[in-house]
């Protein structure tokens, strides 16, 4: 059942079809909710006790951490799909992933060591949080100039499978870096177990922003997954009819 | 499999240049390490360990720069695969041959290094088992490198496979510093034998899928 559901919406004819219906929708909403989220943090919450007003980059820190994560783990489920179902649509997906996970995590570092300067004294720090999201965007890096390197599509997709599935290691690396090791990165201020430790004033437009950041992020995989289907199938008929 | 065993050994040992160069240039850091500080026994201890992990990581790394590109142009991987034998287990006889005739003597230099720039016997001799066990880890690694960029060159390997390879490291230094200030070293050593127990039944199984794909 699950195969069969798998292999019905996975046709990127009709993955295409969805995307050009729900496109518009996913994107305004998106930008709605990370635009009112963004306003109501930076004017409306007050300053915090400690970091005066830098610490109103989590409205962007947070999200693109976060997304640079969360991509890697639906390239990861992708990754799985693509390999036991033999599903196109997930390889193209991965490809399609990669960069947008590579510049969610290039933002997460960036918006860091801005972060860092007035909190830490210094923009960088060989911490164990920041070092394993760096190494998660070399993983990135590799992924796409893996990919590139092979001109038979077929075999690259699923050499870029495996070897997504082998650095999905470095997720709970990352995710338990700020326990496991004695970190200058604070841990964890929002869990799924505990009480949030940040101040509802400030967590109401940050879980705006991480929504409406994750929304903007759907729609930019959309787009470069709509443009992968369309180089990988430009000689089908129907790719002919759409273009 | 003990005539693989014998086989992946004997074609090793032919090819003096695969066993030799790394063992070489791993000779080449840690003696070029000395010259790039100052002659003082403190500011070489400073430096030292990290000196050591990474010119094993780098050794290991030349050493699986063609651990299956030969095998893969001369058609025996094919073979190995018509023939339907245990082709994970071949891959894992492979690099155990590797670690046997690359890793083992690059850790014993490494004790030795180790011991002459300290002058600890007891830290060298902990040193040992750690350089035995990652140098296994990294050949495990670089060969996963390896096969994903068969015919297309070492360095591509290397790119995609390093970022793997540097929680070790993070690990490698962690050990050093339990074992200099006595604490818990032995669960860092437990760490790393869970590590490469996990890795050495998953890595040969992911490389051979990946052989096969290169075959298909």
């Amino acid at each position: 059942m699950i195969k069969k559901f798998i292999h019905q919406f996975a046709s990127p004819k009709t993955f295409i079809s969805k995307v050009d219906t729900y496109y518009n929708f996913i994107f305004y909403s998106a930008l709605l909710i990370y635009v009112l989220s963004i306003i109501w943090g930076i004017l409306f919450t007050p300053e915090d006790f400690v970091q005066g007003n830098s610490f109103r980059i989590i409205y962007l820190h947070v999200p693109a951490s976060f997304l640079s994560q969360s991509l890697y783990l639906a390239m990861g489920i992708c990754s799985i799909t693509f390999l036991i179902w033999r599903v196109k649509l997930a390889a193209y997906l991965i490809v399609a992933i990669a960069p947008i996970g590579a510049m969610a995590t290039f933002i997460a570092l960036i918006s860091g060591s801005i972060w860092g300067i007035p909190t830490w004294g210094t923009w960088w720090q060989w911490d164990a949080r920041i070092t394993s999201t760096l190494i998660l965007f070399i993983m990135y890096l590799g992924l796409i100039s893996l990919h590139s390197s092979f001109s038979n599509y077929e075999k690259a997709d699923k050499l870029l499978s495996w070897l997504v599935i082998v650095g999905a290691i470095n997720i709970p690396i990352i995710k338990k870096s700020v326990d496991w090791w004695s970190t200058l990165h604070q841990s964890a201020s929002i869990t799924l177990t505990d009480k949030p430790t940040i101040d509802p004033v400030m967590l109401y437009p940050l879980i705006g922003t991480v929504i409406g950041f994750f929304g903007l992020i759907i729609c930019l995989v959309l787009l470069s997954s709509k443009n992968q289907i369309l180089i990988r199938e430009k000689n089908k008929s129907w790719v002919k009819d759409y273009v | 499999m003990i005539n693989l065993i014998r086989l992946e050994f004997l074609k090793l040992r032919k090819k003096t240049r695969s066993w030799l160069g790394p063992i070489i240039v791993f000779l080449l850091i840690m003696i070029a390490y000395p010259l790039t500080v100052e002659f003082l026994q403190e500011k070489l201890e400073i430096g030292f360990f990290s000196v050591l992990w990474i010119a094993i990581l780098i050794s290991m790394m030349l050493a699986t720069e063609d651990i299956f590109t030969e095998d893969f142009n001369d058609g025996f991987l094919e073979l190995m695969v018509i023939q339907n034998s245990s082709f994970s287990l071949g891959v894992s006889i492979k690099v155990f041959a590797y670690w046997f005739l690359i890793g083992v003597p690059v850790s014993f230099l490494g004790f030795i290094f180790s011991y002459g720039t300290t002058g600890n016997f007891s830290l060298s001799i902990s040193i040992f088992p750690l350089a035995l066990i990652s140098s296994y880890i990294f050949l495990n690694l670089f060969a996963l490198g390896n096969s994903l960029s068969l015919n297309k060159g070492s360095v591509l390997g290397a790119i995609v496979t390093m970022p793997l390879a540097l929680p070790v490291l993070i690990v490698l230094g962690k050990s050093l510093t339990a074992l200099q200030l006595d604490i818990n070293f032995l669960s860092f050593i437990l760490l790393l034998l869970g590590s490469l127990s996990i890795i050495i039944v998953i890595i040969p199984l992911i490389v051979s899928y990946i052989i096969k794909a290169h075959l298909e």
